[in-house]
């Protein structure tokens, strides 16, 4: 019984720990992004709140949770409350399944304990593929219930380009499955462990550097970044789904959002660039005679990969344009869809001629 | 016969239109165009020089001949400059003068101008009403901070404009004896100003 309620302290413990670090992920991107995109763009990005603007997402933070909740007439009220909790909740919810560090068993209080992964379940990247998937339908279901005209078809364009991007998400990550013989993240990262030239998107026997490239462009169209940010389109619909959300509401898509762009990363991260492993065989420190702290390196070598998608993320919105509505789709499914299908026939026949690992 | 230099594409060989199709093939799937632009603003990022003029901490230099908020001047003596001679009011092209003009009580041929307002709500500041003031009682100071709450603020009286004149010019000019304020002379008092430009 004991035991019991120190799992579940422990776990609660991670599980906040986990989601304190990604909302002030979020907090810092949202001004990172402003920043770099200015910089980029020859601006200065937010000066005004404190020091270089550095307190930006504070004071946007305490404006957006004092305005005014406004509920549009005609709207439908359950589903226009549910779909910003629908939106934000599978976009903090994948992230249980992320090893963020290496894959140690600590013994506390006589409880087995993995403190970098919240939860190691075997089928792990299909749990993040269909809770993603639920985050599509927060967007639709907001553009459907706000009653505009603007949000209605920022919906729609969401449900078609969810149905054209998923698929790819889903069959670019095939082959990085085939190789690992596992849908485990942490059983993914541990098998590219040894150096930068056994990270899946280099390893023997098949590089998945295409299986990487269709994955990126489709996880950008998966968040709504740009140059896919078809959903909320400012120069055409306003601001697309969430046209009518104001306050904590509109917060809850902003926030999902962002967070939707870490998990994305995360998953990049883990499954094409080895995760926590170093691009080096072993680690610094334990050369260095403190085994017990090599921990620390590999969450600091996942943190820069996480963070070099990011600024991917941002360097994409300051250079390209927004796609044309069909540009999007053709690329989709007659680019993207043929290379990801490819991809598979070659890493299946790569994988059953030259067996590793098993 | 001469070649036509514009023909030099169709000419070529089928060899060069497939290595042209193929040069653009392989921009294609390395996203050739996309890593130009990427690499432009990367560029940017690292020399970052911003044109940002932080604007209510940093103001830029007005150029000389700024065509600022407009306001009515007064000689040396503290005397108005205008005549309300309606000059202005025919002038502008968007309306905004209304003078009202009366003449100066004991002295028939003396007038001035009782009453002047201006809506600057309308004002695109062209300053026609400035080049078209016989006697030079316009100026266009170089503010521009006019931004109010309500927009009534914006419909100045003479007295207004006076102040406005007076806060911007401080230095006025020199009545003249000779210079009868009312009679438009065409400024003959200024003769060692260049002349007005028209």
């Amino acid at each position: 019984m004991v035991e019991v309620g120190i799992k579940i302290g422990l776990s609660i413990t991670q599980i906040a720990v986990v989601m304190g670090v990604v909302l002030l992920t979020v907090m810092f991107l949202t001004l990172a992004e402003r920043k770099v995109i200015g910089w980029m763009q020859d601006r200065m990005g937010p000066m005004e709140v404190g020091p270089y603007g550095i307190l930006q997402p504070i004071a946007d933070g305490l404006k957006l949770f004092f305005k005014e909740d406004i509920v549009p007439a005609g709207a439908n009220k359950f589903l226009f409350s549910l779909a910003p909790i629908l939106a934000l909740v599978p976009a903090l919810i994948g992230f249980a399944v992320i090893p963020f560090g290496p894959n140690l068993t600590v013994e506390i209080f006589g409880v087995q304990f993995q403190p970098f992964v919240i939860s190691d379940i075997n089928i792990g990247i299909l749990y993040i593929l269909a809770f993603t998937s639920i985050g599509a339908y927060g967007i639709i279901l907001g553009g459907w219930a706000s009653n505009s005209k603007y949000s209605l078809l920022g919906g729609l364009r969401a449900a078609a380009q969810v149905i054209s991007y998923e698929l790819n998400v889903g069959l670019a990550i095939v082959g990085v499955l085939l190789l690992a013989g596992s849908l485990s993240l942490v059983k993914i990262t541990e098998a590219q462990a040894g150096g930068f030239w056994h990270w899946y998107i280099f390893a023997f026997p098949f590089p998945q550097l295409f299986a990487f490239v269709v994955y990126v462009i489709s996880a950008v169209a998966e968040t709504n970044r740009l140059p896919f940010d078809l959903p909320e389109a400012e120069s055409e619909l306003v601001a697309g789904f969430f046209t009518e959300y104001s306050g904590m509401r509109f917060a809850f898509f902003f926030l999902a959002e962002y967070a939707n762009m870490i998990l994305v990363s995360c998953i990049a991260a883990t499954l094409f660039l080895g995760g926590w492993n170093a691009p080096y065989p072993g680690t610094v420190i334990e050369r260095l005679g403190f085994p017990d702290f090599a921990w620390f390196e590999g969450v600091v070598w996942f943190t820069v990969k996480v963070y070099f998608f990011l600024f991917l993320f941002f360097w994409l919105r300051a250079t390209l344009p927004r796609l044309r509505y069909d540009q999007l789709m053709r690329f989709g499914w007659k680019v993207m869809l043929p290379i990801a299908l490819g991809n598979i026939l070659i890493t299946a026949i790569a994988a059953y001629l030259f067996p590793v690992g098993k | 016969m001469k070649e036509n230099p514009y023909n030099r594409q169709i000419t070529r060989s089928p060899n060069h239109q497939m290595l042209n199709h193929f040069k653009t093939w392989i921009k294609t799937i390395t996203f050739y165009e996309i890593l130009v632009g990427m690499k432009a603003t990367l560029t940017h990022l690292l020399h970052y020089k911003p044109i940002t003029l932080q604007y209510p901490h940093e103001k830029r230099t007005l150029p000389d001949t700024y065509r600022g908020m407009l306001a009515l001047l007064r000689y040396d003596d503290g005397t108005e400059k205008c005549v309300g001679c309606d000059l202005c009011e025919a002038a502008c092209p968007s309306r905004v003068i209304k003078v009202i003009s009366a003449e100066v009580p004991d002295e028939p041929t003396k007038r001035f101008a009782k009453e002047y307002y201006m809506d600057m709500t309308r004002c695109l500041f062209c300053g026609l009403c400035v080049q078209a003031c016989p006697v030079d009682a316009l100026g266009m100071t170089r503010e521009y901070e006019w931004a109010v709450y309500d927009k009534r603020q914006l419909l100045l009286n003479k007295p207004q404009l006076l102040a406005i004149g007076d806060r911007a010019f401080p230095v006025r000019e020199k009545k003249l004896e000779l210079q009868h304020p009312n009679v438009a002379f065409f400024n003959v008092a200024f003769k060692h100003l260049p002349p007005k430009v028209s």
